[in-house]
């Protein structure tokens, strides 16, 4: 603050000092740590499944939201997490949190659905592949684990970022707090939307014929859906 | 490529929400799940672009508007105890001085708190943001000018201007803003004034001497006119005396005006 009639050197004000965390009603789980997920299912389908990519399209219906922990890593577009990706995580989570006060859960299940691959080098035709490994499916929007426990958002955001990096598909750390801010300013960008013409108007009037050159899916994904991308921007 | 006719079997309802194409093409590019960014139809495109999100550009930007501050809460438990303890300090005290702080050598400053704790004077660190609002608050007001920058206060419940200028004097550092003595705001000039003044009692011993000077001369403004008389009539008896002794036949008279009083 500059004083009547010169310069003042501008020093610290009052510290004030926070409060800490009140972490009286967390309750840790026996086993804290990420459970193994096996690579093959038990009872493995010896019957080969269809490709059905709409497991991969669109929004997830579920896990979208938190159950017991704070934070966990949000998927941003759909994919197929297989063996390898679910033990980098179980792996990564595993030597980064402390498994005396935080705990982290699965929200995704085992492989289940069996991919075939043809042998390279052979022309078309000779019937379906055999079964080369095994996935899950994962659609936009859904959580793949849960962290909580006695940590915040900051000394847990590192290593969940940098396991999204390596995830197939674009995803991002959240809290319960920041997934509840996104899906708030998701409504307020749709509430003082500018723009009188919506996607979503435009294809429930099917104005003009849009429709010709729009998917039949587009009624529910409303234009922020291409494929397995999830188009952040659009509202 | 195969064609399929497509909601012709299937039971329409009117009016639904639009219509599906009469013919689908079956076999035509790749699935629509695709691992890489499929290729949108030109009209699609044009319509993404039309349909993009608008946001809201208020008629005045708000960088044009004053800055909102926000007002920090002051539940603070610290600042509290901290605005209590001027607060307590204001009123406990009957000399207070404000004095800016120049950083100075830690023996130094130990040295000058040793001496000014002789006299039962303390220094206070205090921090501008808890001492403005409780003095805007109290009727210190006029102090509020000179909390500005680093500040220390000089606080006693006595007022030894005297000794404490004779120890600031020592310390370069430390430079007296103003004081605040018996509820009277002084200024640097009016701190030197008020050292040079004599003490409490003396000033009591003075007022009453010179309230007593009166009526001690009372008495003797009584007395004047016949202690003049009776030195006239000494005069008188003096000169007789020295006209006796002149002529000592003549009987003298003194004894007969002495007997007339």
């Amino acid at each position: 603050p500059t004083g009547p009639g010169g310069l003042t050197v501008p020093r610290a004000g009052l510290k004030k000092f926070q409060q800490p965390p009140d972490y009286s009603g967390i309750v840790l789980p026996e086993r804290t740590k990420l459970k193994f997920l096996e690579k093959v299912p038990a009872v493995p389908n010896v019957k080969r499944e269809p490709r059905q990519l709409r497991d991969i399209r669109g929004p997830s219906q579920e896990a979208t939201d938190f159950t017991q922990g704070q934070f966990g890593i949000l998927a941003l577009g759909g994919g197929y997490l297989h063996w390898g990706h679910l033990e980098m995580i179980r792996l990564t989570i595993g030597r980064c949190m402390n498994p005396k006060s935080t705990f982290a859960i699965w929200r995704v299940p085992a492989p289940f659905k069996p991919l075939t691959r043809k042998s390279l080098g052979h022309r078309m035709g000779g019937g379906k592949g055999p079964i080369d490994r095994w996935v899950t499916p994962v659609k936009s929007g859904r959580l793949l684990l849960e962290l909580g426990g006695r940590c915040e958002f900051e000394e847990v955001k590192p290593f969940l970022a940098q396991v999204a990096k390596k995830l197939p598909f674009p995803a991002v750390p959240v809290s319960r707090e920041s997934l509840s801010l996104m899906r708030k300013e998701l409504e307020e960008k749709r509430l003082n939307n500018q723009n009188p013409w919506t996607f979503e108007r435009v294809v429930t009037g099917n104005m003009l014929g849009m429709r010709k050159y729009l998917s039949p899916y587009d009624l529910r994904l409303q234009g922020r859906y291409w494929g397995k991308f999830f188009l952040k921007h659009r509202v | 490529a195969p064609l399929r006719s497509g909601g012709a079997a299937h039971h329409r309802a009117p009016f639904s929400a639009g219509w599906l194409p009469a013919l689908q093409l079956v076999r035509r590019g790749s699935k629509a799940v695709t691992r890489h960014w499929k290729a949108m139809h030109f009209q699609r495109q044009k319509l993404m672009a039309v349909t993009e999100y608008v946001a809201p550009r208020p008629a005045v930007p708000p960088r044009c508007l004053p800055p909102v501050e926000e007002q920090p809460e002051e539940d603070n438990g610290y600042a509290r105890l901290l605005r209590r303890q001027v607060r307590e300090a204001f009123r406990d005290n009957r000399m207070i001085a404000v004095c800016q702080y120049n950083s100075m050598p830690g023996e130094d400053m130990v040295l000058m708190r040793h001496y000014l704790r002789k006299h039962n004077i303390e220094v206070k660190f205090v921090l501008n943001e808890i001492v403005r609002p409780v003095l805007s608050e109290s009727k210190y007001k006029n102090l509020l000018p000179l909390f500005v920058a680093r500040n220390i206060l000089l606080v006693s419940p006595e007022t030894k201007a005297k000794e404490m200028l004779r120890v600031l004097r020592g310390v370069p550092q430390i430079n007296l803003l103003g004081a605040c003595i018996d509820d009277t705001i002084l200024s640097r000039q009016g701190v030197e004034s008020f050292a040079k003044l004599p003490s409490l009692e003396a000033a009591q011993g003075q007022a009453l001497g010179a309230l007593g000077l009166l009526p001690s001369q009372t008495s003797s403004l009584l007395q004047r006119c016949s202690a003049h008389l009776t030195a006239l009539l000494d005069q008188h008896i003096r000169q007789l005396q020295d006209r006796e002794t002149e002529s000592p036949a003549e009987p003298s008279p003194a004894p007969q005006s002495s007997g007339a009083h």
